[in-house]
């Protein structure tokens, strides 16, 4: 886990890691939220919306965004404050995703880093962007 | 900048940040006196005060102002500095 400290980070600076929505991804979301909905659960269904396999539930996608501030930018110290996506493509299960983000901002008096955030799949197509509000909790 | 332009200024940028038109802020105006206004708000609050007046609070101000009119007196420290 990364644990920089505010006076270490910089407009620029970039974290990223791989993670694969597999099914073992599908069903912890699904127990916690209980999003039953058959999109992400059916494949039939989902195959008859013309997907090739289940669609990720689009906040189990953004959820890594938690991953990316909590443990890697700026890690230890960090308190998300806001975040803001649009999914961009469909998720499929299986699928392997990159998280990425960069400081695009910020500010010294409340210690508050802006990331322009990115997850990309296998072929380096986006499949969500935003932002991310982040303090660092000296 | 006079006191009142602040002032006038300001009561925008609460109204703003705290997407409540109906708000009034004098001196002694403090977060027990504006329901939202919790510690995750006034770091955006601050935010948007330094934008909205091109100032930099200094770190050490951002905690301890006790009322609206100490962040009035840091805007005013600041702009007439």
């Amino acid at each position: 886990m990364n644990s920089y400290r505010y006076e270490e980070l910089k407009i620029g600076m970039c974290e990223s890691f791989d993670v694969a929505v597999d099914e073992a991804a599908f069903s912890s979301f699904l127990e916690i939220t209980g999003d039953i909905n058959p999109l992400h659960n059916d494949r039939n269904y989902a195959e008859k919306k013309g997907h090739r396999d289940r669609v990720a539930f689009g906040m189990l996608t953004s959820s890594y965004l938690s991953t990316l501030a909590g443990v890697y930018l700026p890690g230890k110290l960090s308190l998300i404050q806001s975040v803001e996506v649009k999914f961009l493509k469909p998720v499929i299960l299986g699928e392997k995703l990159r998280v990425s983000g960069e400081i695009v901002d910020m500010n010294d008096s409340v210690k508050r880093i802006e990331l322009r955030v990115i997850i990309t799949n296998e072929d380096k197509v986006k499949v969500l962007k935003g932002r991310m509000q982040v303090l660092l909790d000296e | 900048m006079t006191r009142e332009e602040v002032f006038e200024k300001l009561t925008e940028v609460f109204r703003t940040v705290f997407d409540d038109e109906e708000i009034e802020i004098n001196d002694e105006t403090t977060s027990a006196d504006i329901e939202d206004w919790d510690s995750f708000e006034h770091i955006n609050l601050i935010v948007a005060v330094e934008k909205a007046f091109s100032i930099k609070v200094p770190m050490g101000k951002v905690t301890t102002m006790k009322n609206v009119g100490e962040m009035v007196d840091i805007i005013l420290g600041d702009k007439n500095s």
